[in-house]
């Protein structure tokens, strides 16, 4: 893992004690809330809706055991004892006080971390393979990478005033489990003609009010002309981005209104006008970042181990978590571990501070120290020897984290909503928990299959509706809460943006919707065919029909469910 | 219709209700109510001093409706926000 050097940790020092005095002088009224609120704000302190909220960057969503405690540390002592996980992989704590701001800096501060760029115009937390380092399908691990893009990016003077928010991915990896292409800007490291490495990029994907797949803008970039070709990018877009409309105001919107040829002619000329050699970064400092993720020197043991094939035989559940939750790894004898914060009944992403004890306790005798956050708002022990997988799932069992849904139609990304969010529209968690708990039965879940099943609280879609198989989308309707399905969304290498079905659902029919979907997809599937696969061959016809009943009868069959 | 005036604490976050200078109430029900234009743009006004005097932030009038002449919030988000946190 990353380490602050002297550097970085003076840096976080020396911000979180600016904002103390910023906080002093707010609590003195020396500024107004209309001078305090932009400097909160690249603090990442949101006042929400029931209090402040203090959105926690975790860099490429790798955490250190030491890391997780101080986060349930600050979870118990200065919150409400939880935390909730989001799809940039960070953290939010929703009962900040203003008052005690500063002293959970200092505690973030003291493990390495801060809560800068949380918010505001500017480059975020750079999101990565959950399995980054770990996963058999990789080619090079793009955790070095995500880091030297933090570094480039933290406090970049010329990027903090982008015309909007910006968000970059990157994989390593053959399988895109990054949702690279939902991105500002999406790499994906590939073997150029010679086998070496290389990025391709794209560009302008995003969810959203506009949502779109990015498009492919490289093919491949010699991998240490990254930070040059970065910066050119980013330079096309600060100078012509829209800063007058927020909603033309991201990347994506430039990409389709200048076409992706012109704005591939406009990047690259940029990009020979740039001094590659002062912004690319040195051979020894790639080096020296890269010696931080070197591969953990694991010893290769059997693949199969008798304490586990016996438990599996014993314990139906431990079985189903197993085949659900547990990947291979690419040193034999290991294996990844996905702890799923999708209880049933359980708030999605959420996290107790006995929860991320148990955790990070778990990691530190048998994760080699090492805890991953998931866009999918989960976490991921990347490095554990399947001999200790038994007694990893115990003590998981004991925190009331051991549930065996991995990607299935219970493993629900959802926003906070309503029940936290100033911008909802509607709610989100309780949707999410009534759809968890229709399909509760594991192997009705398991029978499902891969079934992704995201809910937003509004348009900006920080629950990814759009990428669900099923996406969920709250609406306002006449002050009352309804919903939007859309059907086929993807996030992967195939990605794709979903399709709204129908009008809106109010709530309480929407669980009874989901399970007419699902059922229509059993009716319809072939053997061994995801979810995903039966819509994209019989398409939405099927589904609508079911739903809304027959074209032309689809008005009194809506208004049956309407008032159902 | 009937208003109330809302915010929250600068210092915790908290969400209040008006009840009269420097007495911000965490019941909705415990609020001073505004029956029309005239007295609320007086409530306003005295909110106002608590805005200057660094008490709170974010203050808006909201609709209510009066059940046993207490007021109520009727839109789903201040129901959410008045139960002071979530419904889950």
């Amino acid at each position: 893992m990353y380490r602050y050097d002297e550097f970085d940790a003076a840096f976080v020092r020396s911000r979180t004690a600016q904002f103390r005095d910023q906080v002093a002088r707010r609590l003195a009224g020396e500024i107004s809330e209309e001078q305090f609120r932009p400097l909160r704000l690249h603090n990442g302190l949101y006042l929400q809706l029931h209090a402040y909220m203090l959105r926690v960057a975790i860099p490429y969503g790798v955490l250190s055991a030491r890391q997780l405690e101080q986060l349930a540390r600050i979870a118990r002592k200065h919150d409400r004892g939880y935390g909730h996980f989001t799809t940039r992989t960070n953290i939010q704590f929703h009962w900040a006080r203003l008052e005690e701001t500063p002293d959970v800096l200092d505690l973030l501060a003291d493990v390495d971390m801060h809560a800068i760029q949380t918010s505001g115009n500017c480059i975020r937390n750079t999101t990565t393979d959950p399995y980054a380092g770990v996963a058999i399908d990789e080619i090079e691990d793009p955790r070095v990478w995500a880091e030297i893009i933090r570094q480039w990016s933290t406090v970049h003077p010329e990027f903090l005033f982008l015309p909007r928010k910006f968000k970059i991915a990157i994989t390593g990896a053959a399988e895109d489990r990054a949702a690279i292409l939902y991105h500002d800007i999406g790499m994906r490291i590939v073997k150029g003609k010679g086998g070496e490495t290389g990025f391709a990029i794209y560009v302008g994907g995003g969810q959203g009010r506009t949502p779109y797949v990015a498009e492919e803008l490289r093919s491949f970039l010699p991998k240490e002309q990254l930070l040059s070709y970065l910066e050119a990018i980013m330079r096309v877009y600060n100078l012509h981005g829209r800063r007058d409309n927020l909603y033309k105001s991201r990347i994506k919107v430039l990409v389709k209104a200048l076409g992706i040829e012109e704005f591939r002619r406009q990047v690259e000329e940029e990009w020979s006008k740039i001094d590659h050699v002062s912004i690319d970064l040195p051979q020894e400092e790639y080096d020296r970042i890269a010696a931080y993720f070197a591969p953990l020197p694991l010893v290769p043991g059997p693949i199969t181990d008798a304490g586990v094939e016996k438990r599996r035989r014993e314990d139906a559940s431990f079985d189903s978590w197993v085949r659900n939750n547990v990947l291979p790894h690419r040193v034999a004898g290991h294996v990844i571990v996905n702890i799923l914060l999708k209880e049933p009944g359980k708030v999605p992403g959420d996290a107790t501070a006995d929860q991320m004890e148990a955790v990070a306790a778990l990691a530190r005798a048998y994760g080699h120290d090492e805890i991953r956050v998931t866009y999918q708002q989960n976490l991921v022990l990347p490095n554990v020897a399947l001999v200790d997988l038994v007694k990893v799932y115990d003590g998981l069992v004991a925190a009331g984290v051991a549930v065996g849904n991995y990607e299935l139609i219970t493993d629900i990304i959802s926003c906070p909503g309503l029940d936290y969010c100033n911008l909802a529209n509607a709610r989100s968690i309780p949707v999410a928990l009534e759809i968890a708990k229709r399909f509760a039965d594991q192997s009705v879940a398991e029978d499902i299959g891969r079934l992704r099943l995201n809910v937003s609280g509004c348009i900006n879609a920080c629950g990814h509706h759009h990428s669900g198989n099923i996406g969920i989308l709250g609406v306002d309707k006449k002050g009352t809460e309804h919903y939007q399905i859309t059907l086929g969304g993807s996030p992967g290498d195939d990605a794709e943006v979903g399709t709204i079905l129908g009008p809106s659902f109010p709530a309480e029919a929407v669980p009874d919707a989901i399970e007419t979907i699902v059922a229509t997809y059993r009716a319809h599937r072939r053997e061994g065919e995801v979810f995903l696969a039966t819509y994209r061959r019989i398409g939405q016809a099927p589904f609508k029909e079911a739903l809304y009943g027959a074209p032309n009868s689809g008005a009194s069959s809506r208004k049956q469910l309407q008032e159902a | 219709m009937p208003n109330i005036i809302t915010a929250n604490l600068l210092r915790t976050g908290d969400v209040v209700y008006f009840a009269g200078l420097n007495n911000w109430v965490r019941e909705i029900g415990d609020a001073t109510v505004a029956k029309d234009k005239d007295e609320l743009s007086e409530l306003e006004k005295t909110a106002q001093r608590d805005v200057e005097s660094q008490r709170v932030i974010s203050v808006y009038a909201m609709d209510v409706e009066l059940v046993d002449g207490r007021p109520e919030p009727r839109s789903v988000r201040e129901r959410i926000r008045a139960a002071l946190g979530p419904s889950v």
